[in-house]
């Protein structure tokens, strides 16, 4: 029986900052802050992150339960496989996105016995009084989860926002749909907001809703200023330590806290870099994590591309902030506007600079960007069967990376996000090897 | 120059589906501009109405993908995957463009591969919203002004609302032949087999309206003057899926003896039943159709009273199909890394339950090597629904 199984027993990854060592309690506290709200009465919206309605639920007092966390933390603790087995029984397909599964299968297995899976990991994931989808240009499974959750929880209503970005096209600038796009998200957050008000007894406070879009829009400053102390040599903090950071970036946005958070590791840093300490003693080699979601279950893969001398000082996985004040924003009075030109104006952030290199595009720049700003040697990818979102186009990239600009080494990685019946150590750490060696030729070359 | 099919529905038919994209081909070389699209979702009106051929690209069971792996993820849908293998081996070199709508993350994640890869002359994406309010609507309709300038500028000359109400009358026509059609399949034993009539819609898709209409029509005849009564078998099946764009499968389920007499499919009745309305902007009619009367589980509807008003609303074309085209069974065929169908799969297979008819689920990679494997579920499939 899959209800049965046991996760592994594992060691906790070794981080390489204060900061990171910091997030195992604090998503911890988060899901035990949802099972007390849920005790307690208070409404808690199933959501998703990089939704830009997190200002919305935190300005509303209404309790986010990040489903794709509560995923990844199932996958992290190796104890996934029994919710994923749950969803195939289900008739779920094993290739759809396996946060998804994971949270299909906890929720199916929750609605049926009407109490938490035994031992699930972290007391386990409440009951939500609302599911917030939304519907962008990417990720499927953020209209399609909720819809297919509502097969175990009839009773609990889904709002999917709109939220799309133009499109990077040749004949034309996004400066010529912006405000028609902008129209459109504005619209579906106030309907977000009356969805919201009329399901779960609290009102929108307005002038509280600016106060937190003004703390985020601060918190997304801080994080590009900490995460740009990065390019320091040797580098004081890698793509490990940053798949922990990314906690208060994705989940608690908002909110002070993590506001807080972004500044103590840009002095932690900063305090880094003045001591010359970098993540190894003896860096050699400066990579990029060019995409894809991480292996959860996986971390400590990291720490073996540090025993090798590489270093992870920039990713584009949960990147998803720029400094606001580069973003060409109008200064607009109402906070669901801001949002929606923020929202806009960071997905079209690179369209002007791909346009100035033919055969490019905002993604490919991307990379090109951090390859010079980072000192980067190399480009690690990570191909996650089953996410559809973030990891087409990927190889296109890392080709036309090569056509455009120049030949870099680089690896592709292949598991998934919590499959961990996808993951092979000793093959993947055979890939690591070999790019080593590739990375070692290509510098002995270089001299 | 228009070919005239009479007398030679089925026959050209057959060409032109074995040959796929023969007639394009031909129409190019007499100075016609073909544009290529992927899935449903493209406004096909749009693309006739400024002078362009639509072309549907489509993938071909047979051939290994060799050629789309150094460029496109394994893990997007195995049809995407086809189509493209196929368009990078230069099947479809005669496309002047490319139109790929925001219909799933296969499709549209995949643009800027299919943009560069190909390199041709035009593409397009079109960010088709996922919800079906008034907001979403009216988004939608800026988004379909965005390519109906960017189209015309490409055409050389902009895009007229005569021209598009033309279109949106041939298109019309067409919807209606294929309705025609379909009753053709509803008569015990159906007097056109599953197999015919996939042939013709894949056909359809890959010439002129106008020629579709001809082609329609002229297999319709040719059906009704039959002398020859089709064999009786004892099942009549209805299959749902996502683009199923080739007859193997239909092959197999006809084969395996049944009759497949209703379908909720593309090419088939979701994309071929739902007509345009003739409205005063002729976008606003395209608008609506596209958004809102295509039932595709990529379009998310809001649920709006209890959870089983909400299956009807979501499958409740598949319930009348069933029950006009009296199905016996419904075959589930859903391809592997197909998200906008398969979380759909629990919920749709509780409906049709509801509705009295047996489901057989089955997952399936669009390739002859795995399609082959499916005929003992099939069989064991069609022995169930005769042993009741």
């Amino acid at each position: 029986m899959t209800e049965e199984k046991k996760p592994e027993e594992r060691k906790p990854r070794k981080h390489a900052t204060e900061a990171a060592g910091k997030i195992g309690p604090m998503v911890k506290a988060a899901l035990a802050e949802n099972l007390r709200a849920k005790e307690e009465g208070e409404p808690i919206a199933y959501s998703f992150i990089f939704s830009s309605y997190d200002e919305i639920i935190r300005a509303m007092d209404i309790m986010p339960a990040w489903t794709e966390n509560y995923a990844g933390v199932c996958g992290a603790k190796r104890d996934a496989q029994r919710f994923l087995e749950r969803a195939e029984s289900e008739n779920f397909s094993r290739s759809l996105c396996t946060y998804a599964l994971c949270g299909l299968g906890f929720d199916s297995w929750r609605e049926e016995t009407g109490e938490m899976p035994p031992d699930a990991p972290w007391g386990g994931q409440a009951r939500p009084t609302v599911m917030l989808g939304s519907g962008q240009i990417i990720c499927d499974p953020r209209y399609k989860w909720y819809q297919a959750a509502q097969h175990y929880m009839p009773d609990v209503p889904v709002y999917v926002a709109g939220l799309p970005f133009p499109p990077y096209e040749d004949d034309y600038d996004y400066r010529d749909v912006q405000d028609y796009y902008v129209k459109y998200i504005v619209e579906e957050l106030r309907g977000l907001v009356a969805f919201l008000e009329r399901h779960t007894n609290r009102k929108m406070d307005w002038d509280r809703l600016s106060e937190v879009v003004d703390i985020s829009d601060r918190t997304w400053n801080m994080i590009s200023e900490a995460y740009d102390l990065r390019k320091a040599v040797p580098c004081p903090m890698g793509t490990g330590d940053a798949m922990n950071t990314m906690v208060p970036m994705t989940f608690m946005m908002g909110t002070q806290e993590a506001y807080d958070f972004f500044k103590d590791l840009y002095d932690e840093l900063k305090r880094k870099i003045a001591n010359k300490e970098g993540i190894i003693p003896d860096e050699k080699y400066r990579l990029l994590w060019g995409g894809g979601l991480p292996a959860w279950f996986a971390l400590s893969d990291f720490n073996y591309f540090n025993s090798k001398g590489a270093v992870f000082p920039a990713e584009v996985t949960y990147r998803q902030v720029e400094p606001v004040y580069e973003l060409d924003m109008p200064k607009v009075s109402d906070p669901l506007e801001h949002l929606a030109w923020r929202w806009v104006k960071y997905w079209a952030y690179r369209h002007d600079k791909a346009r100035k290199r033919p055969g490019s595009n905002p993604d490919v720049e991307r990379l090109i960007e951090y390859i010079e700003e980072y000192k980067i040697d190399g480009v690690v990818i990570h191909e996650a069967f089953s996410c559809r979102s973030w990891h087409p186009g990927l190889i296109w990239q890392l080709n036309q990376l090569k056509r455009v600009y120049r030949d870099i080494p680089s690896l592709i990685l292949e598991s998934d996000i919590v499959d961990i019946s996808s993951y092979n150590e000793a093959d993947t750490r055979a890939r690591i090897d070999a790019f080593i060696d590739t990375l070692e030729a290509v510098k002995s070359k270089k001299g | 120059m228009q070919v005239d099919v009479s007398g030679r529905g089925l026959v050209t038919v057959e060409k032109y589906y074995q040959d796929y994209g023969s007639r394009a081909r031909e129409l190019k070389k007499q100075g016609r501009r073909i544009m290529g699209y992927l899935c449903a979702f493209t406004p096909v009106e749009i693309i006739a109405a400024a002078g362009f051929v639509p072309f549907r690209i489509k993938g071909d069971v047979n051939e290994p993908i060799t050629k789309a792996d150094t460029e496109m993820e394994t893990i997007v849908c195995p049809l995407v995957r086809s189509c493209f293998d196929v368009a990078l081996k230069g099947k479809y070199e005669f496309l002047d463009g490319i139109v790929i709508p925001h219909a799933c993350d296969s499709i549209s994640r995949t643009y800027d591969v299919w943009k560069y890869t190909l390199n041709l002359p035009y593409s397009h994406l079109i960010n088709m919203p996922h919800s079906t309010g008034e907001p979403s609507l009216n988004f939608y309709k800026s988004i379909l002004g965005t390519f109906r300038t960017s189209l015309g500028k490409f055409a050389g000359k902009e895009i007229s609302d005569q021209s598009l109400n033309q279109a949106i009358s041939l298109y019309n026509q067409n919807r209606a032949k294929v309705r025609e059609l379909y009753e053709l399949r509803k008569t015990a034993p159906p007097s056109i087999s599953g197999a015919e009539v996939a042939k013709l819609l894949i056909a359809a898709v890959s010439i002129p309206v106008e020629e579709a209409n001809q082609l329609i029509d002229s297999v319709i005849k040719e059906v009704k003057q039959r002398k020859a009564v089709p064999a009786a078998k004892p099942a009549r099946i209805m299959v749902v899926g996502a683009q199923v764009d080739d007859v193997a499968f239909i092959d197999l389920i006809e084969d395996s003896g049944a009759w497949v007499v209703a379908d909720d499919l593309c090419p088939g009745a979701r994309e071929f039943f739902a007509d345009v309305d003739v409205t005063a902007d002729p976008i606003d009619g395209i608008a609506e159709r596209y958004l809102r009367k295509i039932k595709c589980g990529r379009t998310f509807r809001e649920k709006k009273g209890d959870y089983e008003d909400y299956l009807e609303e979501r499958f409740g074309h598949i319930g009348r199909f069933i029950k006009d085209s009296k199905v016996d069974g419904v075959v589930l065929y859903i391809y592997k890394y197909c998200d906008p169908y398969g979380f759909d799969v629990p919920a749709m297979k509780s409906y049709i339950e509801s509705v009295g008819a047996p489901v057989l689920y089955l997952e399936d990679e669009y390739s002859m090597s795995t399609i082959g494997r499916l005929r003992t579920r099939i069989q064991a499939f069609l022995e169930l629904i005769g042993s009741k």
